[in-house]
């Protein structure tokens, strides 16, 4: 089955139907006083083009995401205005992500280097993975030997996936990582979905259990893992570590509902991500329903109208 | 291009998903379904045919998908006298990457991808058989080159579709600019005629130029040809032989299965694709123009006449609905022209 379609009309875009001017004319359009109290005004929650002019910058400080020319306070993207006190700054809307302590990431191996592990998160450089923040086999509390170098592509080698946390950053600002905890480690049984990192919210817990069997992990470098459900009891490692189970490269028998309910909840995150919806646990569960009660397939959510009347129906906000 | 490297459990995952019964892909789609695509021609205005395509792209933000933007411009070369032109016109292709859509890719691996697909496409479309007619402009002295560039912007699997279907809409998009031959005889007395040496489209009126006689013509040259280009309102004639652009399918393959529009992800995880380049209803119901296997895995003969016959069934899909869009595409044009 193969389709064809056209791509939108160019001006058909309805944001541009209003006239633009360049901030500099001075016209009824612009009003530069509108940012002089940001308090007083709603229009913290309104979007900043690069170029735009924020307030001036005797009154107020620049922060990340602006420069100053001129004596005003210019954004430099596109994003939200943040005032602490005299300090602007914007916070961009699609960005690398920005590490902090104690986040879970899902990350990918890039490169197996001596005692470590360069990891990618979607963040601006590669995080780093020391061998000695990793479970080792036969005890997880135990010094690194010399064998355990000699086997690191044992345990990672490129292209895996693996979940982590935030260890602590070094001094040129890249994240080290760590996974010395049973929940932690190698990822299989499921595929990874991309989302922009800013639509990750931070969450009491990342890892998610739907009803139907599938396991979600939201990284917040925006790194989603969607896999088969596995029980809390048979988690590898709950009695004595098994370094044969949790550095396994193979998947479990996977039943067809199973990989059909993956496949629509890869969907679900796709739809809701292209309308710009913050994910959370409780908007997934109600998204979930609502295509199983529309009796949907997966393959229904490709359609745009489908998607759309989706998010309407749970999002009515946005 | 197996570029992105992914993990064993993920490879085997899309695997057992494609053989599994029934089969399960990422996306929900069926094997043989393809992703949505996105066409549309006469994109850049200084080419003499452009096409851009996308497949997969996200109807509501527009982002993600594989996008190739192809082009055809038209050029006058010299035949003979350190020319490079050859009788009757000739094609030359090229693919070029952007880095934007490789950027894991070092600069040197980015040049032998492009490479590879610049030499597949330009193999394929260079072919005799596929050779328009009306390249030429002079018989012996001048005649047409057509370079066609692809240039991919952004990669989601699938590219080598993308890259021929962008290509023969963009040829078919290609309009040649219409051509006179003028000749500039010497008189025997010494005096210049200018005249018709031959028509090569559009009704030439003959105009002949009354040239003041010098006595001091010393010019050895008894003859000079010559083409001028008539003023239209149009742009030219089509390309001659635009039907016979060929579309190619590309066949994903884990055994004993396959699969069409692999996305990045499927394509990492395939060990074996087959390129099939087809044309139908030239001459011969169904032409092969072309045949590639990429990646490491194997086939026996009778797996190929197997694949072949799937794959023309594929193929002709795309080449029906491709020619239907492109048919629309020239009435909106038509229509948007009207309004003028």
């Amino acid at each position: 089955m193969i389709s064809f379609t056209s791509f939108p009309s160019r001006f058909a875009e309805s944001s541009y139907d209003s006239t633009r001017h360049h901030p500099n004319v001075k016209d009824d359009l612009m009003d530069l006083d509108e940012y002089e109290d940001f308090a007083a005004q709603g229009s913290l929650n309104k979007l900043t083009c690069p170029g735009e002019s924020l307030t001036s910058s005797q009154a107020y400080m620049r922060g990340h995401g602006t420069y100053v020319d001129n004596e005003e306070v210019i954004a430099s993207v596109a994003g939200t205005i943040e005032r602490v006190n005299k300090l602007v700054s914007v916070r961009a809307i699609r960005s690398r992500y920005n590490p902090e302590v104690g986040d879970l990431v899902v990350g990918r191996i890039t490169e197996v280097q001596p005692r470590r592990w360069k990891v990618d998160a979607n963040s601006r450089q590669d995080a780093v993975l020391m061998l000695s923040s990793v479970n080792l086999p036969g005890g997880v509390q135990r010094r690194k030997l010399e064998s355990d170098e000699l086997q690191m592509r044992g345990f990672f080698e490129e292209g895996d996936l693996l979940v982590a946390e935030v260890q602590a950053f070094f001094s040129d600002g890249a994240m080290s990582l760590h996974t010395r905890s049973l929940k932690y480690g190698k990822l299989r049984n499921g595929q990874l979905v991309t989302v922009p990192p800013i639509l990750v919210r931070r969450l009491k817990s990342h890892f998610l259990t739907l009803p139907c069997g599938v396991d979600l992990i939201l990284g917040l470098n925006g790194y989603i893992w969607v896999s088969k459900h596995v029980k809390t009891n048979e988690q590898e490692g709950e009695e004595g570590f098994d370094a044969e189970a949790v550095y396994s490269n193979v998947n479990d028998d996977i039943d067809d509902s199973t990989r059909n309910a993956i496949s629509r909840v890869t969907h679900i995150i796709r739809v809701l991500t292209s309308h710009f919806v913050p994910l959370t646990d409780v908007l997934l569960l109600e998204a979930y329903e609502w295509t199983v009660e529309h009796e949907s397939t997966a393959k229904d959510l490709l359609q745009q109208e489908f998607g759309d009347a989706l998010v309407a129906s749970i999002a009515p906000s946005q | 291009m197996a570029s992105t490297s992914i993990s064993k459990a993920e490879r085997s995952y899309i695997q057992a998903g494609i053989l599994a019964n029934p089969p399960s892909r990422a996306d929900g789609r069926s094997l043989y379904d393809f992703r949505n695509i996105a066409l549309e021609t006469g994109v850049a205005p200084l080419a003499n045919g452009s096409a851009r395509l996308s497949i997969g792209r996200n109807p509501h933000d527009g982002s993600g998908g594989t996008e190739v933007l192809a082009a055809a411009k038209l050029e006058v070369e010299n035949i003979g006298d350190g020319g490079e032109g050859v009788e009757g016109g000739r094609i030359s292709c090229t693919v070029s990457c952007s880095p934007a859509a490789y950027p894991h890719l070092s600069s040197n691996a980015l040049d032998d991808l492009q490479y590879d697909m610049t030499t597949i496409l330009n193999e394929t479309l260079t072919h005799r058989v596929l050779h328009p007619p009306n390249l030429g402009i002079l018989r012996g002295k001048k005649a047409w080159v057509l370079h066609l560039d692809a240039v991919v912007l952004y990669d989601e699997g699938n590219v080598y579709d993308a890259v021929f279907m962008a290509a023969r809409a963009a040829l078919w998009d290609t309009k040649v600019p219409r051509t006179r031959s003028v000749e500039y005889q010497a008189k025997r007395k010494g005096g210049a005629t200018k005249g018709n040496a031959e028509k090569e489209g559009g009704s030439g009126d003959m105009d002949v130029d009354e040239e003041v006689v010098s006595g001091f013509d010393t010019r050895q040259i008894q003859t000079a040809t010559d083409f001028e280009l008539p003023d239209y309102w149009d742009e030219g004639e089509p390309l001659g032989g635009r039907e016979n652009w060929p579309v190619c399918v590309t066949l994903n393959i884990v055994q004993p299965s396959h699969f069409l529009d692999a996305t990045q992800t499927e394509e990492a995880a395939t060990p074996l694709r087959v390129l099939l380049m087809l044309a139908f209803d030239t001459p011969y119901p169904t032409s092969v123009l072309g045949m590639r296997t990429l990646g490491n895995g194997e086939l026996t003969a009778a797996q190929i006449a197997e694949l072949l016959k799937a794959g023309e069934k594929y193929a002709r899909e795309i080449w029906t609905s491709l020619n239907a869009k492109l048919k629309e595409e020239t009435m909106n044009r038509l229509k948007e022209r009207s309004k003028f």
